[in-house]
């Protein structure tokens, strides 16, 4: 079984306990921000419901930036620590930076609780030049520099966890290989996991995108500190919409990873890795650098061939994902013997919720029609459908399947098509007000809808409806999938 | 930098802005009055009268006959002028022989608002000027009441001084297109690069957006706007905004050349098959 | 590109696409050879480079970015600051001309029909200038930079009143930060 070349073991070979343990780990604090978040959601939506008119408008804002950093950071780190598991089976990513990540995670999230709960920073999570220097007197100095802070934190930890992970895979693979290149050429090549080109994909460009946060960093300080520099807000709006979209992206294709490795399993058919796969993610990697400049499309400072270049390179970026990952995740499926469980029910559909973001999001990425659509509830629409109903379902699948497997209990086939159900209904209905929003060119990020677009009060109401099957299904999920990781961990001890 | 300083400092910098966006605003001695510059916002895209003019060879042509062949730079001055009109002329003749496009982008209309001069007064300032016959240079006068219109329209202005027997009034250049009022530029001194804003707008051409300035240095910026040309340089910012994807770059490479000391090296390939 | 018939269209969409995953996954209860349809992926590869070559070749040319040679019949002033747009037909310069025109200018007027040029900038931070007819759809947008001048031009036909909002979130106030002009 073992060929007879010294090889570096995996992770898997060296301490699997290890990584289980670890994995859980992270899976629980995954499964335990998430409500959290998913309320601190639910209450921006009660507060544009008209619900809470007393409160002051500057507690909405304070939420929605923990809110929204919060999110992208959980499902970024549950992609990475699920990833890592997967990829510790062929390589060895060293655990103890694993931790060093999980700590750093820990420290940014109490930094982040304390600026915008205690301190009131409320900047939106993208925190957009100039506006945390610019708090027209709601948050404190302190606020924005443990703000800053809090992102330098996860930054630093973060982006020593991606290094590792490319690291272990370079002390495997050579880049060409990692990266599928001799698939493109020939078809064939050295037997490699399909998980493995997306995770070097998402890792290359998840550095590049850390590197982009780091500058933004360094020149929001030299000009906080009081140099008397100021910075150019073009620069800095395309420097930190880079950064912004290169993670959410990146977030998306580490859940894509955990579809292409454990659908299989449960299609009992094999997703093998071929010259489809290597020219798909190839292309990811190409395109996902420009891609992020359909977000300046209303800024007209923009010169127009990167305007052109956003347009063209958002379109092209569909093709990979749809015609091999979405395509193949159906044809893998038809007529599959399929053991339709939690797991893989959550990650089939989390693959239909990326497609369906997807066509929400190149509508948007196209120029004529952004001018309708830029900052109106269409935005928060199709990311939440990406979100929420792709690599969120894709992370519960993950999370369901590694319980039920670390607990060796049975699945509860008919509590699972009702949570399945509670999500799908819950999911769709919520985001659909969202798309009718947009549609009415209702404003995005509006703690209060004036008389012009009041349809953004009744569709905000509408969607707490469906917000309470969503977060019914979700309870039921956490009491399903949690009490497989308690038995777990009682059964470890 | 304390909020009131930024303040302060942002107010000059948008009184700057204009600089940029519209009429240059030169200081020069003396010859100017105290009554107010025009500004070039209050007159944007207006339409300019279109009012009979007489040529040095006394040719009657309508002001529009002109526009309509190709855009105009309309200047009004008076030849018994002791002050600012003659190095206004030159200065514009000057900054025309950089730039250049006269006649063929442009005409030149140098207009007397003084019902005193003649035609053979302008034909006087030509000469003195080596202008006369200059293809692209048409110097004239008007009746009074076309020119009040005119001046009315353009945001000129003129005050008789009896002591002196002298007008006083601003020193301009007024771009026209299509019968619009579509730059202007206010000062003795014509500069080649503030004319060549002008010309350009003339000719149709369309700059989408302009940077103004800040308060403070701004560090990197993506791009550095350049009037002469008129055209966007890439500044270092734009650098800046490459640099996260080319260090990925070498940082992949360099992380892979690293781990290549733990791949197995030689063999059929590298990432050796394994069967887990 | 009227918002509603694109998000029409987007449903469609969506529906068939969980129509088709709906069917793929009810096929499970009948067991079936596994095969890659590779004829199928090629045709579905062509047809939506097909479609997406379209619709840049449509919509690329209706960019909201003025082109070369148009001249507008009017220039409006426009700037932004933490909470209020300061909207005139003369250019504003300095704070104290914002606050001014921000809070005691009499809403400015403009004909119907004609192109209409907003040069837009913004005093602190990104704001979003957008125009909202009276009939409540969002007719045209740009942002509001600090630093620099974005030129918008446009053509407002239904007259009334057209309000302003800002599209850019801003701060605390960003949904009380408004504007309105009356086209006539």
């Amino acid at each position: 079984m073992i060929t007879d070349r010294a090889l570096p073991a995996s992770g898997w070979e060296v301490d699997r306990q290890r990584w289980e343990r670890l994995t859980a780990l992270w899976m629980i604090v995954m499964l335990a921000l998430f409500p959290i978040l998913l309320g601190l959601g639910a209450f921006m939506r009660i507060v544009q419901s008209h619900l809470l008119p007393t409160l002051l408008p500057e507690w909405f804002y304070a939420v929605m930036t923990l809110h929204g950093l919060g999110m992208v950071g959980t499902w970024f780190v549950g992609g990475m620590a699920a990833v890592s598991y997967i990829v510790a089976r062929y390589v060895r990513p060293r655990p103890v930076i694993s931790h060093i990540a999980f700590w750093a995670t820990l420290l940014g999230v109490v930094l982040l609780l304390v600026t915008t709960l205690l301190g009131k920073f409320g900047v939106g999570w993208y925190f957009l030049y100039p506006l945390p220097f610019y708090p027209a007197g709601v948050w404190p100095t302190w606020a924005t520099w443990t703000f800053l802070l809090a992102l330098a934190v996860l930054g630093v930890g973060w982006t020593i966890w991606a290094v590792d992970l490319l690291y272990a895979i370079a002390q495997r693979y050579s880049l060409r290989v990692a990266l599928g290149w001799p698939y493109i050429r020939s078809g064939t090549g050295p037997e490699i996991p399909p998980a493995l080109p997306i995770v070097t994909v998402s890792l290359i460009s998840a550095l590049s995108g850390f590197l982009a946060a780091v500058i933004i960093l360094v020149l929001s300080v030299l000009e906080w500190a009081g140099t008397g520099f100021s910075n150019d807000a073009l620069l800095m709006k395309n420097l930190i919409f880079f950064f912004g979209h290169v993670l959410v992206n990146i977030t998306m294709y580490l859940g894509v990873v955990l579809v292409y490795e454990l659908l299989p399993h449960y299609a009992q058919r094999p997703w093998k890795m071929s010259r489809l796969v290597a020219i798909a993610w190839n292309t990811v990697l190409f395109l996902v650098l420009f891609a992020y400049a359909h977000h300046l499309y209303m800024d007209f400072v923009q010169p127009q061939w990167l305007q052109v270049l956003g347009q063209v390179s958002s379109y092209f970026i569909s093709v990979p994902a749809a015609v091999v990952t979405i395509f193949s995740t159906l044809v893998l499926v038809f007529g599959a013997p399929m053991q339709w469980t939690l797991s893989s029910l959550l990650l089939y559909l989390g693959v239909m919720g990326w497609a369906i973001g997807g066509v929400a999001a190149v509508i948007d990425s196209t120029i004529a029609v952004n001018v309708r659509f830029h900052n109106t509830l269409w935005v928060p629409a199709h990311f939440h459908t990406y979100y929420l109903m792709g690599v969120v379902l894709m992370l519960l699948g993950f999370a369901a399947h590694f319980g039920r497997e670390a607990s060796k209990q049975p699945e509860n086939g008919r509590l699972a098509k009702v949570i399945v159900t509670l999500l799908v209904i819950g999911g769709y209905g919520f985001l659909m007000m969202f798309y009718l929003g947009g549609a009415q060119s209702v404003p995005r990020r509006y703690a209060v809808y004036p008389d012009e677009v009041q349809q953004g009060v009744t569709y905000a109401q509408v969607s707490l409806a469906f917000i309470a099957l969503l977060t019914t299904g979700v309870l039921l999920y956490l009491w399903e999938t949690g009490r497989r990781y308690w038995h777990a961990l009682r059964a470890s001890t | 930098m304390a909020r009131s300083s930024r303040l302060n400092v942002m107010r000059l910098g948008a009184l700057w802005a204009t600089l940029l966006i519209g009429s240059s605003l030169w200081a020069f001695a003396g010859e100017e009055s105290v009554k107010s510059l025009p500004n070039e916002g209050r007159y944007l895209y207006r339409p300019v009268p279109d009012i009979p003019l007489r040529d040095v060879e006394g040719r009657p042509l309508w002001l529009s006959s002109l526009w309509k062949e190709r855009p105009v730079l309309l200047t009004l001055i008076f030849t018994r002028c002791s002050g600012i009109c003659s190095p206004l002329l030159r200065s514009l003749k000057s900054a025309v022989e950089v730039v250049g496009g006269l006649g063929s982008d442009y005409h030149i209309v140098v207009l007397s608002f003084d019902p005193r001069d003649t035609l053979s007064d302008m034909r006087e300032l030509a000469d003195h000027l080596e202008l006369s016959g200059k293809r692209g240079w048409i110097f004239a006068v008007a009746a009074p009441e076309d020119i009040a219109r005119v001046v009315k329209a353009t945001g000129f202005w003129f005050v008789r001084e009896e002591s002196s027997q002298q007008y006083d009034h601003p020193a301009m250049v007024i771009g026209i297109r299509e019968g619009r009022l579509l730059r202007f530029l206010v000062g003795g001194t014509v500069a080649p690069v503030r004319l060549n804003e002008v010309v350009r707008e003339l000719r149709g051409e369309f700059v989408p957006a302009y940077p103004l300035p800040r308060p403070g240095k701004v560090i990197f910026r993506c791009a550095q706007y350049d009037p002469e040309s008129g055209r966007w340089r890439p500044d270092w910012g734009f650098l800046l905004l490459l640099l996260p994807g080319v260090l990925t770059l070498f940082g992949t490479v360099w992380i892979f050349h690293r781990g290549r000391f733990f791949r197995d090296e030689g063999g059929p390939g590298e990432g050796n098959t394994r069967v887990s | 590109m009227d918002p509603l018939s694109i998000f029409r269209l987007f449903v469609v969409i969506a529906a068939a696409v969980a129509a088709v995953f709906l069917g793929v996954g009810l096929s499970t209860r009948r067991q079936r050879e596994y095969s890659p349809a590779s004829g199928l992926r090629t045709a579905f590869f062509f047809s939506l480079s097909g479609i997406l070559v379209t619709f840049l070749g449509v919509t690329l040319p209706r960019m909201p970015y003025p082109s070369d040679g148009e001249i507008p019949d009017r220039v409006i002033h426009v700037v932004g600051k933490q909470f209020a747009f300061a909207i005139s037909e003369n250019p504003i310069e300095t704070d104290a001309q914002w606050e001014e025109i921000a809070s005691f200018a009499p809403p400015v007027e403009i004909p119907a029909g004609r192109l209409i040029e907003f040069r837009v900038t913004s005093f602190d931070v990104n704001h979003g200038f957008s125009l909202y007819a009276p009939s409540g759809r969002l007719v045209a947008q740009t942002q509001a930079m600090p630093g620099y001048l974005n030129r918008l031009r446009v053509r407002l036909d239904e007259p009334g009143r057209y309000t302003i909002l800002c599209l850019e979130f801003c701060g605390s106030a960003h949904h009380r930060m408004r504007g309105v002009i009356f086209v006539r």
